[in-house]
């Protein structure tokens, strides 16, 4: 279902880091729309600006200067308080090292983000044991990170990144840390967060493989878009 | 959410175990001696106040002079004048009973080489109301086999410090003569019983600086009247009012009218010796419990010390949390749970340790000096131990709460 409003848009971007005396530019004027749904790969050598992107892109960061608009809401204009709310109920994340808490077992990694959302105790532990079935975990529900496989802690993290059923799936590097086998299963899963539940995926990736499973592939360097191609899907 | 913060808290203490254990074992050291000294503190005050309830008894009040510098002295001691027959016709006393004390000269027996001995020796006049009205202040008065102490009535008798007895060349049945300056010069007087040795000096209960030794004679109180007259060599006076009197009012009122005939006494109630005992236990308690806090300030200190190393170790997961959802507040509140938990439990287990401590030391402070030690376990003091405790912890936590709270997402996102 698409609206007029972009899921995300984001104008003239820049991201300035201060870096002893000197400053490094991440971002130097950034302009992308992603529309509701869509699975996006933004591809580019190491430096180029694709992590700092995601960052802003999930309301983890905030730019030096333009714009950056989530669901029409300009990010520079929430408190620290309302973008955290807003990443939680809004952004899912899949990072590269899964970041699941060493501590808590598969099920209350997933529940984390519900706990934070201030969901019941039942029906947060329902969800959580529905979306670790849905990503092939139902016998992996009360294990730690430690006891699980590689690819079996992607599929946790991911569960976790729908916990809230968020409109928007941040991935960086997903199958960064998985063998090519792990990996396309996990791209796979990607795919259908979109195709059949018609979430937005944002896929930061080095791997033209995974890049394969995006709608439009965004290419960066030197902090900048030079190239944006569209798959077809 | 607090209960769930409370898990998530709970599970990270119990994933760094030892490291857990160990900033416990800070805290519960700290707590434990406060709460061994606080208690062992009320423990002494508790049994001071017993054994003088019951020395005294609450229907009970004494006058003491009013300063030891005044009035006459003998041996060093503060007397005072007292009328004991009319301080027993004051309305709402039971009966009264007073000790008077001198240095007369005193002649015994003759010895083997035929010469009497005499010299001058410090005389007691007790009441005899003292032996059979306030036993528990006299003592165990224990007398050689074969004696007796004086009963009520009698005049021309003496009880003599074994000592005494021996230099005197006294025993049982025999006399000894002792020079007064009132209406007689002299009285002989008969010896009914020698204080056996063993029962002297500490056996005997007597307050306000009265110590017999072996060299004391012991004469009822209306001998010394013979002797020396009308009393004004007082050296304390047990008052015991009728029941259901209020032993302050007739203790003030007995003050004010003693004072008006030129008695320079201080009605002491029991509950003024305990009150004046318990503010010095207190004083020496709340002394020895903040030495015990500085061991509280270092186990507080490992705390800071343990949390501060955690939040360092668990950058990265304070940013996944961040990213996830978790606000400022979630993550203090998280750092705060997990600091305060350990203080709480590092408070019981102090607390029962303390408990613990403060029995034994009970016992031993009870064997060492032959008393009953109270051992004390206030619920006032657990429950602000806990909850102290409890904030120590969190104090203690809130810095590196704080710093935790406040961290960029994405550098400890980045923090490896």
């Amino acid at each position: 279902m698409r609206t007029t409003t972009p899921l995300l848009d984001l104008r003239g971007i820049t991201k300035v880091y201060p870096l002893g005396k000197t400053s490094v530019h991440a971002l130097r004027g950034v302009d992308l729309t992603i529309e509701r749904g869509e699975i996006v790969a933004v591809m580019g050598p190491s430096g180029s600006g694709k992590s700092t992107l995601m960052h802003i892109l999930g309301a983890l960061d905030t730019p030096t200067g333009g714009v950056a608009l989530l669901d029409g809401q300009p990010l520079h204009e929430l408190s620290e308080h309302q973008l955290a709310t807003l990443r939680g109920r809004k952004v899912g994340f899949v990072f590269q090292t899964f970041n699941l808490i060493p501590t808590l077992s598969a099920q209350r990694n997933v529940e984390l983000p519900m706990i934070f959302l201030g969901v019941p105790k039942r029906k947060r532990a329902a969800r959580a044991r529905e979306l670790l079935i849905k990503v092939g975990l139902a016998d992996r529900v009360h294990h730690r990170p430690n006891e699980l496989s590689g690819g079996e802690r992607q599929r946790v993290a991911i569960a976790r990144a729908l916990a809230n059923d968020p409109e928007i799936i941040l991935a960086d590097e997903p199958t960064g840390n998985l063998d090519s086998e792990t990996g396309a299963t996990i791209l796979a899963l990607l795919k259908s967060l979109s195709t059949a539940d018609g979430k937005t995926v944002v896929l930061v990736t080095h791997d033209p493989d995974a890049a394969r499973i995006a709608d439009r592939i965004v290419r960066m360097r030197d902090g900048r878009v030079i190239e944006e191609m569209s798959h077809g899907s | 959410m607090v209960r769930d913060f409370m898990a998530l808290a709970g599970s990270s203490i119990l994933h760094r175990r030892v490291r857990s254990w160990l900033t416990v074992i800070g805290v519960f050291i700290g707590i434990t001696a406060v709460v061994a000294l606080i208690s062992i503190g009320l423990g002494l005050e508790r049994t001071v106040s017993d054994e003088v309830a019951k020395v005294f008894g609450v229907d009970t009040f004494l006058l003491a002079p009013q300063r030891m510098s005044d009035a006459g002295r003998s041996n060093g001691l503060a007397q005072y004048t007292l009328d004991l027959e009319w301080l027993r016709t004051v309305d709402g006393v039971a009966t009264a009973a007073a000790v008077r004390q001198r240095t007369a000269f005193v002649e015994g027996q003759a010895g083997p080489d035929g010469r009497v001995t005499q010299g001058f020796l410090p005389v007691l006049g007790l009441s005899p109301e003292l032996i059979t009205s306030f036993p528990s202040f006299i003592g165990p008065l224990e007398l050689e086999p074969g004696g007796r102490l004086f009963g009520e009535d009698e005049t021309l008798v003496a009880v003599l410090g074994r000592d005494v007895a021996t230099r005197l060349h006294v025993e049982v049945g025999q006399t000894i003569v002792i020079a007064g300056d009132g209406d007689k010069p002299e009285l002989t007087l008969t010896v009914i019983g020698i204080v056996a040795p063993s029962a002297e000096p500490s056996q005997q209960g007597f307050a306000s600086g009265v110590s017999p030794s072996g060299d004391t004679i012991y004469v009822p109180y209306d001998t010394m009247d013979l002797l020396w007259g009308p009393a004004n060599d007082v050296l304390t006076t047990l008052v015991r009012t009728e029941p259901g009197r209020d032993v302050d009012e007739v203790a003030a009122r007995v003050q004010l009218e003693l004072r008006a005939r030129g008695s320079e006494v201080a009605a002491v109630t029991s509950s003024d010796i305990s009150s004046a005992i318990g503010t010095v236990t207190s004083t020496v308690s709340a002394f020895l419990a903040g030495i015990a806090g500085i061991s509280l300030l270092v186990g507080g200190v490992g705390v800071m010390n343990t949390m501060y190393t955690s939040v360092l170790e668990r950058t990265k997961e304070i940013g996944i949390m961040k990213a996830v959802g978790a606000k400022n507040s979630h993550i203090l509140s998280i750092f705060l749970i997990e600091s305060g938990l350990m203080g709480l439990v590092g408070g019981i287990v102090g607390t029962l340790l303390g408990v613990g401590v403060s029995s034994l030391a009970s016992a031993v402070i009870g064997r060492i000096f032959d008393v009953r030690v109270a051992v004390v376990v206030s619920p006032s003091l657990i429950v602000a131990t806990l909850a102290g405790a409890f904030a120590l912890g969190a104090v203690a936590g809130l810095w590196p709460a704080w710093r935790a709270a406040k961290l960029p997402v994405v550098d400890a996102l980045r923090y490896e």
